[in-house]
C-alpha cells in the first residue's frame, strides 16, 4: 500500500476542509478504530484492558483539554491535575444528590463545573503571559488542592478524606463502581474520548480554533485584526478545563473507583504536560501518541526485566521511567519541538516520495 | 507596469480643484503622542480622501509607525482628534477600529506563523463570520455554510495575490517577500475601507517590488480601498501615491502631491538630500 496523494483531486473547498482529506488516512483511522472496538475487547485480557486502555484513554482525553489551550491558544497551565479534581468532585457531588441520573450524564456534566472553574483561575491570562501565567495556575492548582482536602462537605465528611464510588446501574448494567465489568467501562471511556475528541477537532478546524492559534502566534496582531483577546482566551480555558474535568470524573468513576486528593497533585498536572510536549503542542493525534508514550513506557520497563527472570523493585522502577521520560522530553525539546506527532508526520513525508526521494 | 497612466489622473486633478466632490475618509487633527520624554508625533493634522493612496514618508524615526498606530487605535494620542467616516473617535480598542474598517500590515511581518497561508488569510474574515459554538462542535450547519463561504472569498485573494502554490503552507518557511504577500492578503481578507501599509516593500528585490507596486494599485482599482502607505523608497512612492505627507522628527514639514514634495526645500533637507 502507497501513501500517495496524487490523484486524488478535491473538487470542492468541502472535501479539501475534511478532517481526513488523505484516503490513506481514513484508512488508517478506520483500522485503529476497528482495533480499538473489536480487537481488544476480543483479545485483550482484563488487566490490559483495566490498567493500560482504559488509563490511556482517560489521560489521552485530559491532554487534549491542555492542548487546546497550551498548545492551541498558547497559554501555559500547570492547574490541569486540579481541572480534572474539580471534575472528580463535581461528579461525586452530582452522584450523592442525584444518585438516579445516569453516572455518564453526571461525568459529562462535571465538564460544566470544571470549565466554569477554570475561566475563573484563567482570568489573570488577560493581564500575565507565559512564565508568570504559568505561576498562576500553580496558585490555582494548590487552591483547589487545599479544598479538596479542607472542605469536608466535597467528600461527604467521610474520615478517610477520599472519595470512592458506588455501583451505578442502567440499562440493567453496572456502568461504573467495584462490580463493573472492565469492558463495560472500556466501550463507555471509548466512546466518550472518542466523540470529544471529534468534537476537538471540529472546533480547531473552524473560527473559534483559529482564532486560540492567532492568540497563540500573535496576540497583538490577533486584536488588530478584530479577536476579542478576552473572549477568546476564556473560551480556551473553559473549554479546555472541560475536557479535564471530564477526564478527571472519568479517571475516579471508570478507572480508579476511588481518590484522594493526592491523586489530583501537581505530578498529575506535570504528566499531563509532559505527554502534551512529548506528543506535540498542537496537535490532536500528537496526544495519543504522548499519553501512550507516558503511560505504556513504565509498564515495559516493570514487565520486561520480569521476562528475564530478574526483580526490581515498583521505586526503582518509577525512577528509571522518570529518568526516561525526563531524558526524553529535553530530546524532543531540542531535537523536535512539534513532539512525535511531528516526527510521525516526517515518516510520512518520506512515505510519499518513496521509493524515489529526489 | 502602467503606473504612469496611473498617476497621470489625479496629478492632473489635486490643484485645489473640486473641493466639495471630494469625500474625506480620515482626518487627523493636532494629534501629539509622546512616549514618556519622547516626542514621537507633534501636533500634526492631515486627512485621507476616500479612494486615494496616500503616502507617509520621512526619516528614520520620525513618526510613521506610530502614527498608523493612532490611526487603528493601538496608541491613544494625549492630544488630537480623530474622524473617521465623518465620526469622532476618542480612545478605541484595535478590535474596533477593525470592525469599522481599518486593515493595516506591520514593518516587521506580524504574521501567525504556526498557521498556514490558507489560515492567515482566513484569520482576516474573523469580523465576518458569526456562527455559533453550537453548530462548530458538529463543523456542521451555519458553522460549516459560513467556513465555506469564507474559504471561497480567501480563494479569491490568493488568486489574486498569485501565492497558489503555498496555501498549504506554515508561513514561517516562506521567504520574506511572500510573508509580505501573505500579510497583505491577510488584510484584504477585511474587506477594509481603509488598509494601512507599513512598508511594504521593506527588504524586497527590485521585481518584488514591482509585484507589491502592481498589487497594490490593483487593490485600489478592483476593491475601491483607500491606501495610506509608509514607504522608504522614494521612486515608488512618486509612482503610486496621490498625495504624501511627510514627516520629520514627529512634525509635519510638508503635504501636496508627488510632485510638489519632491520639490519642498524642508523635504530636501530633511530628507530627500541625505542619503541614509
Ligand atoms: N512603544 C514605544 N515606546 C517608546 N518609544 C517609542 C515607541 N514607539 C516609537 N517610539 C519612538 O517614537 C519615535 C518614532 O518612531 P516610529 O517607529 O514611529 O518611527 P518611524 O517613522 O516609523 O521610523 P522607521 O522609518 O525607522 O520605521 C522614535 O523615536 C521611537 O524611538
Ligand atoms: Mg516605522
Amino acid at each position: 500500500m502507497f501513501y500517495r496523494e496524487t490523484g486524488q483531486f478535491k473538487t470542492s473547498y468541502a472535501e479539501d476542509m475534511a478532517l481526513f482529506p488523505v484516503i490513506q488516512d481514513r484508512i488508517g483511522i478506520g483500522v485503529i478504530l476497528i482495533v480499538a472496538f473489536v480487537a481488544i475487547p476480543l483479545l485483550a485480557n482484563d488487566f490490559f484492558i483495566a490498567s493500560i486502555m482504559i488509563p490511556f484513554l482517560i489521560f489521552a482525553l485530559a491532554t487534549v483539554g491542555l492542548n487546546i489551550l497550551t498548545g492551541y491558544c498558547g497559554q501555559l497551565s500547570l492547574g490541569t491535575g486540579a481541572f480534572m479534581g474539580v471534575g472528580a468532585y463535581a461528579c461525586y457531588k452530582l452522584t450523592t444528590i442525584f444518585p438516579e441520573v445516569n453516572i455518564i450524564v453526571m461525568v459529562l456534566l462535571s465538564g460544566f463545573f470544571a470549565a466554569g472553574i477554570g475561566v475563573v483561575f484563567g482570568l489573570p491570562s488577560l493581564r500575565i503571559k507565559g512564565f508568570y501565567l504559568a505561576v498562576a495556575t500553580l496558585a490555582a492548582q494548590f487552591f483547589l488542592e487545599w479544598c479538596f482536602i479542607r472542605i469536608r462537605w466535597l467528600y461527604n465528611y467521610n474520615d478517610s478524606g477520599a472519595i470512592e464510588t458506588v455501583d451505578h446501574t442502567a440499562f440493567g448494567l453496572v456502568l461504573a463502581g467495584p462490580s463493573a465489568e472492565p469492558l463495560t467501562r472500556y466501550f463507555i471511556v471509548l466512546v466518550i474520548v472518542i466523540a470529544m475528541t471529534w468534537v476537538a477537532s471540529n472546533l480547531l478546524r473552524g473560527r473559534f480554533g483559529r482564532q486560540w492559534m492567532m492568540i497563540r502566534d500573535m496576540d497583538i496582531a490577533a486584536e488588530l485584526i478584530g479577536v476579542r483577546p478576552l473572549q477568546a482566551k476564556l473560551l480556551a480555558f473553559a473549554v479546555s478545563s472541560f475536557y479535564c474535568g471530564v477526564a478527571g470524573a472519568m479517571m475516579v468513576f471508570f478507572w480508579l473507583g476511588a481518590a484522594e486528593p493526592a491523586a489530583f497533585n501537581i505530578n498529575l498536572s506535570f504528566q499531563i504536560l509532559f505527554m502534551v510536549i512529548l506528543g506535540g503542542l498542537g496537535s490532536i493525534a500528537g496526544c495519543f501518541m504522548g499519553a501512550a508514550f507516558i503511560w505504556i513506557l513504565p509498564l515495559i520497563i516493570r514487565t520486561a526485566p520480569l521476562l528475564f527472570g530478574v526483580e526490581i523493585s515498583a521505586a526503582l522502577v518509577e525512577h528509571i521511567a522518570f529518568m526516561v521520560t525526563g531524558a526524553l522530553i529535553i530530546f524532543i525539546l531540542i531535537v523536535e519541538p512539534h513532539g512525535l506527532a511531528r516526527i510521525w508526520q516526517i515518516i510520512r513525508q518520506k512515505l510519499r516520495v518513496w521509493p524515489f526521494p529526489y | 507596469m502602467s503606473v504612469a497612466e496611473v498617476l497621470e489622473k489625479p496629478a492632473a486633478e489635486v490643484p485645489a480643484a473640486k473641493p466639495e466632490k471630494r469625500k474625506i475618509l480620515l482626518s487627523v487633527e493636532h494629534v501629539s503622542l509622546s512616549f514618556g520624554g519622547v516626542k514621537a508625533i507633534q501636533d500634526i493634522s492631515f486627512d485621507i480622501e476616500k479612494g486615494e493612496i496616500r503616502a507617509i514618508i520621512g526619516p528614520n524615526g520620525a513618526g510613521k509607525t506610530s502614527m498608523l498606530n493612532v490611526i487603528n487605535g493601538f496608541y491613544h494620542p494625549q492630544q488630537g482628534k480623530i474622524t473617521f467616516e465623518g465620526k469622532n473617535r476618542d480612545k478605541m480598542r484595535p478590535y474596533i477600529a477593525a470592525s469599522q474598517g481599518i486593515a493595516r500590515t506591520f514593518q516587521n511581518v506580524a504574521l501567525f506563523k504556526g498557521m498556514t497561508t490558507l489560515d492567515n488569510i482566513m484569520s482576516g474574515r474573523t469580523l465576518k463570520m458569526r456562527s455559533s459554538f453550537f453548530w462548530h462542535l458538529f463543523h456542521a450547519g451555519a458553522a460549516r455554510s459560513e467556513e465555506l463561504k469564507n474559504r471561497e472569498f480567501v480563494e479569491h485573494i490568493i488568486d489574486f495575490l498569485e501565492i497558489e502554490h503555498i496555501r498549504k503552507t506554515p508561513v514561517g518557511r516562506l521567504a520574506y517577500g511572500l510573508q509580505k504577500r501573505v500579510e497583505l492578503g491577510r488584510a484584504l481578507a477585511m474587506e477594509p475601507e481603509l488598509l494601512l501599509l507599513d512598508e511594504p516593500m521593506a527588504g524586497m528585490n527590485l521585481e518584488e517590488k514591482e509585484d507589491m507596486s502592481r498589487f497594490i494599485l490593483d487593490v485600489r482599482q478592483e476593491f475601491g480601498t483607500t491606501i495610506a502607505l509608509i514607504e522608504h523608497d522614494m521612486g515608488v512612492v512618486m509612482d503610486l501615491s496621490d498625495r504624501v505627507v511627510v514627516l520629520d522628527y514627529g512634525k509635519k514639514i510638508a503635504d501636496g502631491v508627488p510632485e510638489e514634495v519632491q520639490k519642498n526645500q524642508d523635504v530636501i533637507d530633511a530628507y530627500l538630500g541625505v542619503p541614509h
